[in-house]
């Protein structure tokens, strides 16, 4: 058993104490989960020992990410290993204790003024993803540069994304903050960091939803037979296991790009973001179809995921934000230079 | 998932990248001589066996052979980087296609001595062309189903009556490997009883009757027997064993990049027209478009690296052949939703002349080497589902 499958194993047992429940404002995280794996070390995998995380590789912490997210596990897991934890590190900045979540967005509307030895925050953000339950936020903002805020005391806005999860905005006006500034560079590369985050966990919810799908269809008689014995039903299973497989080959290469630390990781992010996202219509649309009514209900798990691919595939910029990244860092030498960069960027 | 349907990542290959690249000045510079033109599908409609010898001679067919009959004993990664640049150039590959993507592997696989050292050299030096003999008239998603018959004469030579259809580029083609009957078909068994002969087309008793297709290329033919005298030992493999035989050609036939590339001389003309325009909906489409070229690649990448580590993966291969070929024809609808063009194969727009041509050869693609409902059921099988 390679590492990754005994990191995996130890988050598929605390996941199995924690089934997936509906969000409300009231209840918008699983705090109960994120302390069990936050105990067993998880939330700082993939984060340098000698910065307070855990240690381990970028391949540890994308098993992490995909097993929770394959659970529908609400937890800023990805946000916290992917892209925050990261981002801090590699900034410069001290990363807060790896048990108190630390959350990340983008603050286009956020300024930081010197004050003292730190600077202070101007400004709102909005989606902030684990709004009021995160308690530290990487903020990338403009200049650009990357600053750190702690939560405590900031009232966070009751917003949800279409699957509960709060996606609020915070009020920064006079938070004090440490700020790092960064390249442009380094600024693209966060935001298709956040990108691969979002990714990583569409390709882990498309899988499962496929495998929940073969399961019912397996199961569900009608006419006499299981439903996975009609042909229709065939053609629909084997055309979503075709985005499925498309989708975890890519966002495979795309992760591996960032480990190997590609000059085109953008573009392998954006192209992994922008090929999950597209899958999300045809493989949460027939697996409804399969599954029928009660698909369509809370009693059944599937909205738990179906519901987050419909929102994770717009966020941290959809499809049509990264296919322009895409299409234009592609075309970058012009017209001529389309299929070098094809047979380049992963 | 199925573990079925998944395969490992493939490495990254230098080797592959040090051929993509003299592959790469080659086409520049047949390019800039005029020696071909870029068309679309240029597997099915390009042939030109100069063109064909020319890659021969750079020791780009055979590649993956070994040695003793010609071939250079490189990796599938290296023959699928220099197949990919080669499809992606619109380059005229199709007169050696089928011998050097599936004839010669199922001739090493299953071929005698005699045979492979007869004709496999050939193959390498493009001078040696094979079409399919599988689908017939009646027969077509049911290939158990065919037909053509083979029996043994008193001399033990076989004789071979019936018909094979859309045999692409017969007319141009030196042998095939045809499937045929060698015993009463069993409805308890339907697989049994065929087998695979190794047929001469220059045999007497053979017609070659052209079939074109709608762009009124001639690149299909009926090829039909008639009392055709093959000599015994050109029985490839096993007699009864044809089925299975077949079965094994189709991880080669059905997970090439071909099954993604065949429109890409039109994505291209699309991406210098973005280009141009720096229109916002058009970049939007190319970026959409690219992202699933690059899927593909990978998932076409790690059949590959399995065929590499010697495993012959036909349930990823079909899934891959599913998705790449529904792939090459709705490139034409995402080029037809941002650019207003009328498409036309003689116009002096190349942009025109290429939707024109993915157009008259796009229902093809979700046929030809197993229809996509036929590829899709292969899936469900690896799901479980049957």
């Amino acid at each position: 058993m390679s590492d990754q499958d005994l990191v995996v194993e130890t988050v598929r047992d605390i996941l199995s104490g924690f089934e997936p429940f509906v969000l409300t404002a009231e209840r918008r995280w699983d705090a109960g989960l994120w302390s069990a794996l936050a105990s067993s070390g998880l939330t700082g995998v993939g984060l340098p020992e000698s910065a307070g995380g855990s240690g381990g590789e970028l391949a540890d912490a994308v098993a992490i990410v995909r097993t929770l997210a394959a659970g529908a596990a609400a937890v800023p897991v990805a946000e916290q290993l992917l892209v925050a934890g990261p981002a801090v590190v590699a900034a410069g900045l001290p990363l807060p204790p790896v048990e108190e979540p630390l959350t990340f967005a983008v603050a286009d509307s956020v300024s930081a003024v010197p004050a003292g030895e730190g600077f202070t925050l101007t400004g709102s953000v909005a989606d902030v993803p684990w709004a009021g339950a995160a308690e530290h936020a990487a903020l990338l903002l403009p200049g650009p540069a990357l600053a750190l805020v702690s939560l405590e005391g900031v009232a966070a806005g009751d917003a949800f994304n279409l699957a509960g999860e709060p996606r609020g905005s915070l009020a920064l006006g006079g938070v004090s903050a440490l700020v790092a500034p960064l390249t442009e560079g380094q600024a693209e590369e966060l935001r298709a960091g956040f990108a691969l985050a979002r990714s990583v966990q569409l390709a882990a919810a498309l899988e499962r939803v496929l495998d929940w799908t073969v399961q019912y269809a397996g199961e569900r008689h009608q006419f006499g037979r299981p439903l996975g014995k009609f042909q229709a039903i065939q053609m629909e299973l084997a055309e979503m296991a075709g985005e499925v497989v498309a989708v975890t080959a890519l966002v495979d290469a795309a992760v591996q790009a960032l480990a190997h630390g590609s000059s085109d990781v953008v573009l392998a992010a954006a192209a992994a973001k922008v090929r999950a996202g597209a899958a999300v219509e045809v493989v949460a649309r027939l697996a409804h179809q399969v599954h029928g009514a009660i698909g369509f209900t809370q009693e059944h798990k599937l909205h738990h995921l179906t519901r987050r691919l419909w929102s994770w595939r717009d966020e941290a910029g959809s499809e049509l934000v990264w296919s322009r990244v895409l299409a234009a860092g592609l075309l970058a030498d012009g017209g001529d230079g389309l299929w070098p960069a094809l047979t380049r960027v992963v | 998932m199925s573990n079925s349907l998944v395969l490992a990542p493939a490495p990254r290959s230098e080797a592959a990248e040090r051929v993509r690249a003299e592959v790469r000045e080659f086409l520049a510079a047949e390019l800039a001589a005029g020696s071909f033109r870029t068309h679309v599908d240029t597997w099915l409609s390009g042939v030109d066996p100069e063109f064909s010898r020319k890659l021969g001679e750079r020791g780009w067919l055979g590649m993956t052979w070994p040695k003793k009959y010609g071939g250079h004993e490189r990796t599938a990664m290296e023959r699928y980087a220099v197949t990919e640049e080669l499809l992606a150039a619109g380059a005229p590959v199709a007169a050696h296609w089928i011998a050097d993507r599936q004839s010669g592997p199922n001739l090493l696989r299953y071929g005698t001595e005699k045979q492979r050292e007869e004709i496999l050299p050939r193959i390498v030096r493009g001078e040696c062309f094979f079409v399919i003999g599988m689908s017939e008239p009646d027969s077509g998603s049911d290939l158990a189903s065919i037909r053509t018959r083979a029996s043994r004469n008193e001399s033990g030579d076989w004789v071979v009556n019936g018909a094979k259809v859309w045999t692409s580029n017969a007319h141009a083609s030196h042998y095939g490997i045809v499937l045929v009957r060698t015993s009463p078909a069993d409805p308890a068994n339907r697989h049994a009883g065929l087998s695979q002969l190794l047929v001469d087309l220059s045999l007497p008793g053979i017609t070659v009757n052209p079939i074109r297709i709608l762009d009124g290329g001639h690149h299909f033919n009926e090829v039909v027997f008639e009392d055709v005298v093959v000599p015994g030992d050109m029985l490839l493999g096993t007699e009864g064993d044809g089925w299975h035989q077949v079965t094994a050609e189709l991880a080669f036939e059905r997970s090439g990049p071909e099954r993604f590339l065949s429109t890409y001389p039109l994505i291209a003309e699309f991406g210098r027209r973005v280009v141009d325009t720096g229109d916002a909906a058009q970049l939007a489409a190319l970026g959409r478009l690219s992202a699933r070229v690059l899927a593909l690649r990978q998932m076409s990448l790690r059949i590959a690296a399995a065929l590499d580590r010697g495993e012959l993966p036909n349930i990823p291969a079909a899934l891959v052949k599913d998705v790449g070929t529904t792939f090459e024809a709705d490139v034409i609808e995402e080029v037809r939703r941002v650019v207003d063009v009328t498409p036309s194969l003689d116009s002096p727009d190349t942009l025109a002349r290429a939707l024109a041509e993915a157009q008259l050869h796009q229902p093809g693609f979700t046929l030809r080497g197993g229809t996509n409902e036929i590829l899709r059921g292969i899936v469900a099988r690896g799901l479980g589902l049957r």
